[in-house]
């Protein structure tokens, strides 16, 4: 045994069989001065019920409102597939009662919103503008209908599984750009 | 020392001692000073009745709850079908498409009636709730008219879509 392991086995037996003496006045001689300054004085009060009741419905009016969205991780919240869902709805109802409103009023106000006239609007604008306002309308629509089935099937219960649901989330994103760009250039 | 080690010497210490102290200050900013955005600031919070009461469980509604979810799923579901086939198709049927503006309004409808309920809620809110729910029941009402003058009087929806895609 090397010097080193004889001062280190010392050692060990002080900590592992700790003498009273040591344990019991290192606390009194070295630190009784710290020591004492830690002590507290607790105050306790006696309350009535309708006291601690008006305390109890203060502190819950100034209780903390859960935080924003942003302090979340991004991959739940930014690319979460549900959000998604009721933001793409959302934009094709919106843009279906829009229309149907203004198709509604236009003779009154002198639009032209037949299908005939839109379509002629649409055949005249520049190819890029109309290949990406076609993408525009084709990847949330892949997005709604995909994940659409998808929100039916976890409605059955099938699917739940933590792996599933993640990875599911990705392959909804891919395979709606990769749809919403077949549907966009090449239909 | 030579020089050459001196000066290496003296580069590791400035740095040594330079770097923890950025980084220290940069963790503690990141973690202390999360930025504060008063976002729709939620209104003071109201105590009703006493502390302990117990939140009020609203009346058994079948028609507000089961039934209505298992509504809202059939037509969801029975919309996968009516979009796809006249596309695949390329058969144009006036009352398929009648029946897919139809399905699609009340889809739409209901969606509507979701967010409302989602983001307006009843007890802070009633009154610009109820508010929402009669502009929605009204725009609906308009809409499903607008959608009967598009069918009756164009050349329906699915056939609108695809000439506009084509143009």
């Amino acid at each position: 045994m090397n010097t080193q392991r004889i001062g280190t086995t010392a050692l060990r037996r002080v900590a592992g069989n700790p003498n009273s003496f040591f344990t019991g006045n290192v606390a009194k001689i070295g630190f009784a001065s710290h020591l004492n300054t830690q002590t507290r004085q607790v105050a306790t009060q006696k309350l009535t019920p309708v006291d601690g009741d008006a305390i109890t419905a203060k502190q819950r009016l100034v209780r903390p409102v859960s935080p924003h969205l942003e302090i979340y991780d991004k991959k739940q919240t930014w690319f979460g597939g549900s959000a998604w869902q009721r933001i793409t709805g959302a934009g094709f109802s919106g843009g279906l009662y829009l229309f149907g409103s203004a198709y509604l009023v236009a003779p009154l106000l002198g639009w032209h919103l037949e299908s005939a006239s839109i379509a002629a609007a649409v055949g005249a604008l520049p190819l890029a503008l109309k290949g990406g306002l076609k993408f525009l309308l084709a990847w949330p629509f892949v997005f709604h209908a995909i994940n659409g089935v998808r929100h039916l099937t976890f409605d059955m219960g099938w699917g739940f599984s933590r792996n599933t649901i993640i990875s599911g989330g990705w392959y909804l994103w891919g395979a709606s750009i990769v749809g919403g760009m077949y549907l966009a250039f090449f239909v | 020392m030579a020089s050459i080690a001196r000066s290496a010497l003296l580069k590791q210490a400035a740095s040594a001692s330079v770097r923890p102290a950025f980084h220290s200050s940069l963790r503690t900013a990141a973690f202390h000073t999360t930025a504060r955005r008063a976002l729709l600031p939620p209104p003071p919070q109201i105590i009703e009745g006493s502390v302990n009461d117990a939140a009020p469980v609203p009346p058994p509604s079948p028609s507000h709850g089961s039934y209505h979810w298992t509504f809202d799923r059939l037509v969801a579901g029975a919309l996968i079908p009516m979009t796809v086939v006249p596309f695949a198709a390329g058969s144009l049927n006036p009352t398929l498409d009648a029946i897919l503006c139809a399905t699609l309004l009340i889809h739409s409808h209901t969606g509507f009636k979701a967010i409302i309920v989602d983001y307006i809620p009843q007890k802070r809110m009633p009154k610009i709730r109820m508010g929402f729910n009669w502009l929605t029941n009204l725009a609906t009402a308009v809409v499903g008219l607008a959608l009967y003058e598009f069918e009756t009087s164009d050349v329906g929806l699915v056939e609108a879509i695809k000439r506009v895609w084509a143009a």
